[in-house]
């Protein structure tokens, strides 16, 4: 009998509830956002003792805050200790989303998008050349993979949260409410909170490994109450925080805020939606906005994790992905921003997308608008159209002049300009000039 | 491949100021000249005292353990001592209304931390990191000055060498405080991103600056334009000159 003996793993044991460990030489906890693609730009998702701060610089939009649900609600699924911080807490979990119907991995083909398994049907039909065939599709985002440890859950944006597991939840201690207090000249309402929290997370010199995760949940500090301050935690905590629309720009905080605000947070995003900006909308018709990375956590290395496990970010190959988000009816997706097929079509598709018709309309439309004028005009050649035009202000002038002959003399300047005016106007608005 | 920072700097009584931005953070040069210092000690014996702000111990641990240097011990045996700045310093609120020395008692801290015993037979490195937070904290910016001329004189007049970092958020335009500093310093090093934003080869890059306090030219200063280029790696950094990235790595 051999006396070598296997060495039993009693690690496993002391990993908090659910949360990973960071592939690296030292042991991190980390916990997922709920959004999978925001893990993965964070390097695999938020290590515990860090805060992350969402940026949502666009005020007609609220993607900050959904960010902010998507973290509580991953927490809460988890079965993490969740404290929510907001002027009226309950309502802000109440409109949280949820699991589609029983968190089971097989529905994550239900939280697919219709459009989207329309497009792979379609896709499937195609023939690709044989050197492609072996190739795997363009990916733009990562997905979730699904595992037995509940780290990142599927949500869908269409369910909202329970009223009865909301109740059960806040009961049984397990979600937290702070509302905001009112504040008093002796103590600012900063304090109040933060006393709160750190009552709630315990004291440090406690054996952290031991004790359940929590996350700190604050969608607007700053809003209207609050004064600015950083929260201190606790290694058994991790935050997420959001400031309202109009704090996100250098404008508020003078310049450099953003910058400031990346150097007082381990994890700070903004999405910068382009709902104030028409152009940028057409422009880029599949995504609703930017996202900007300006600091990524780094919990116990020097160069963030995230450098090295993000596949959306790319830096392990070549330079940063430029990155986007879209929000489409069931989920939020944070992806990778390419410019479009030449053409203006955004889609890799053989039929002509939506868009792609309606231009062709248009230039139809232009194109027998043109004919129809060079048809009037008698012949293609442009010469004749400026005579007949000529000819016909002239004829106008003439009777002009039966009318007043006082200033015949200005007519006739008058004239010499019309003529001008219409050389010009009947050479750029015809193209077809240039054609031959 | 290049070796960084040159051998002596900073040296005995002599002010290090390193200014870093957002996308290339200095940290990796502040855990790298504590860890060449307590390890390069050759004839006396190395001491370290860290002003920390936003810093945690716990990763100055990790990150030294990889450098082969157990920060533990030497925080037991007061070799390595931290000092938590913000601790030290009263409440927000408070500042405005105590308008002289709020940050003295820092200074009157490390000022009986340099004169222990192990402190005057051995040579010691003060780093403060950082001073922008302190400010972005509501400290005032004339305190600031102050403070960071007090701290400079108490190093130069215990022979000891300090680093101060201060973070850059509006490039190309100094504030007051970075002013000063620059004035005061003997060496300026100059972490700055890549202008063509991050890369997974390169993660910044580095300039020296002799400063205004330069007596002895001993080290050849390494302007912007010939920048040195870094890569973080998982045990440390990697310098290389600009465009031999793809030699090293």
């Amino acid at each position: 009998m051999s006396s070598f003996k296997r060495r039993a793993t009693s690690k496993q044991n002391a990993q908090p509830q659910g949360t990973r460990i960071l592939p690296g030489p030292t042991a991190t906890f980390i916990t997922s956002t709920g959004i999978p693609s925001l893990d993965d730009i964070l390097g695999g998702g938020l290590p515990l003792t860090c805060f992350q701060l969402i940026l949502a610089p666009d005020i007609h939009s609220a993607y900050g805050e959904l960010v902010q649900k998507y973290f509580t609600t991953q927490g809460l699924i988890s079965g993490q200790d969740v404290v929510v911080v907001a002027d009226d807490p309950r309502a802000f979990v109440e409109e949280c989303m949820w699991t589609p119907g029983a968190p089971a991995p097989s529905h994550s083909s239900a939280a697919e998008e219709e459009e989207e398994e329309s497009s792979e049907k379609h896709d499937e039909a195609i023939k690709i050349a044989w050197r492609y065939e072996q190739m795997k599709q363009f990916q733009t985002t990562v997905s979730s993979n699904q595992s037995e440890d509940n780290y990142c859950s599927v949500f869908d944006l269409t369910c909202t949260i329970p009223k009865t597991t909301v109740d059960t939840m806040s009961s049984s201690k397990q979600l937290f409410l702070v509302e905001i207090p009112f504040p008093s000249p002796d103590k600012s309402s900063i304090c109040q909170v933060l006393r709160e929290i750190l009552a709630r997370i315990g004291p440090e010199s406690t054996d952290a490994n031991g004790r359940k995760p929590m996350r700190v949940c604050i969608p607007a500090l700053g809003s209207m109450q609050w004064g600015d301050v950083e929260p201190h935690l606790r290694p058994n905590a991790c935050a997420s925080v959001s400031l309202p629309a109009h704090m996100c720009t250098d404008a508020w905080g003078g310049a450099g805020w953003i910058h400031k605000l990346g150097w007082l947070s381990d994890a700070c995003i903004s999405l910068s939606a382009f709902t104030g900006n028409p152009t940028l909308s057409s422009m880029f018709p599949k995504h609703h906005g930017f996202v900007h990375i300006h600091s990524l956590p780094t919990p116990a290395t020097l160069a963030p994790p995230s450098d090295k496990f993000s596949t959306l970010r790319g830096l392990t190959s070549s330079g940063e992905n430029n990155l986007a988000f879209k929000c489409m009816r069931k989920r939020l997706i944070f992806e990778t921003l390419h410019l479009d097929v030449e053409g203006g079509v955004g889609e890799r598709r053989t039929t002509p997308a939506t868009t792609s018709i309606i231009l062709d309309e248009i230039s139809h439309e232009e194109h027998t608008h043109s004919v129809s004028e060079i048809s009037t005009s008698g012949a293609g050649a442009a010469v004749q159209i400026q005579v007949e035009e000529i000819q016909q202000n002239i004829a106008e002038v003439v009777v002009e002049e039966k009318v007043s002959q006082e200033n015949s003399s200005t007519k006739v300047k008058n004239v010499k300009k019309t003529k001008q005016r219409k050389k010009v106007a009947f050479t750029s608005d015809s193209p077809d000039l240039y054609d031959f | 491949m290049a070796l960084f920072p040159p051998a002596g700097i900073p040296s005995q009584g002599e002010l290090l100021l390193i200014t870093d931005e957002l996308s290339s953070p200095a940290d990796f040069l502040l855990h790298r000249l504590t860890a060449s210092h307590l390890k390069g000690g050759s004839e006396k014996a190395a001491r370290a005292v860290v002003l920390t702000v936003s810093e945690n111990v716990a990763k100055w641990k990790t990150i030294a353990a990889k450098a082969n240097i157990n920060l533990t011990q030497l925080i037991d045996s007061r070799s390595v001592v931290f000092l938590d700045v913000v601790s030290r310093i009263p409440l927000l609120p408070n500042i405005a209304a105590n308008t002289i020395g709020v940050l003295k008692p820092i200074i009157d801290d490390l000022d009986s931390l340099l004169n222990e015993e192990p402190s005057k037979s051995s040579s010691t490195l003060v780093i403060l990191d950082d001073i922008s937070s302190l400010e972005w904290m509501g400290v005032p910016t004339q305190d600031l000055q102050r403070f960071a001329r007090a701290l400079a004189a108490l190093c130069r007049k215990l022979n000891a060498a300090l680093a101060i970092r201060h973070h850059i958020v509006t490039p190309g335009e100094p504030d007051d405080l970075l002013r000063l500093l620059l004035q005061i310093c003997t060496y300026h090093i100059d972490v700055l991103p890549l202008s063509t934003g991050r890369s997974g080869a390169v993660s910044g890059q580095i300039a020296l600056h002799p400063g205004p306090g330069q007596i002895l030219r001993n080290c050849k200063p390494i302007s912007r334009s010939a920048a040195l280029q870094y890569k973080l790696t998982d045990s440390g950094c990697v310098f290389f000159e600009r465009g031999t990235s793809s030699g090293v790595l």
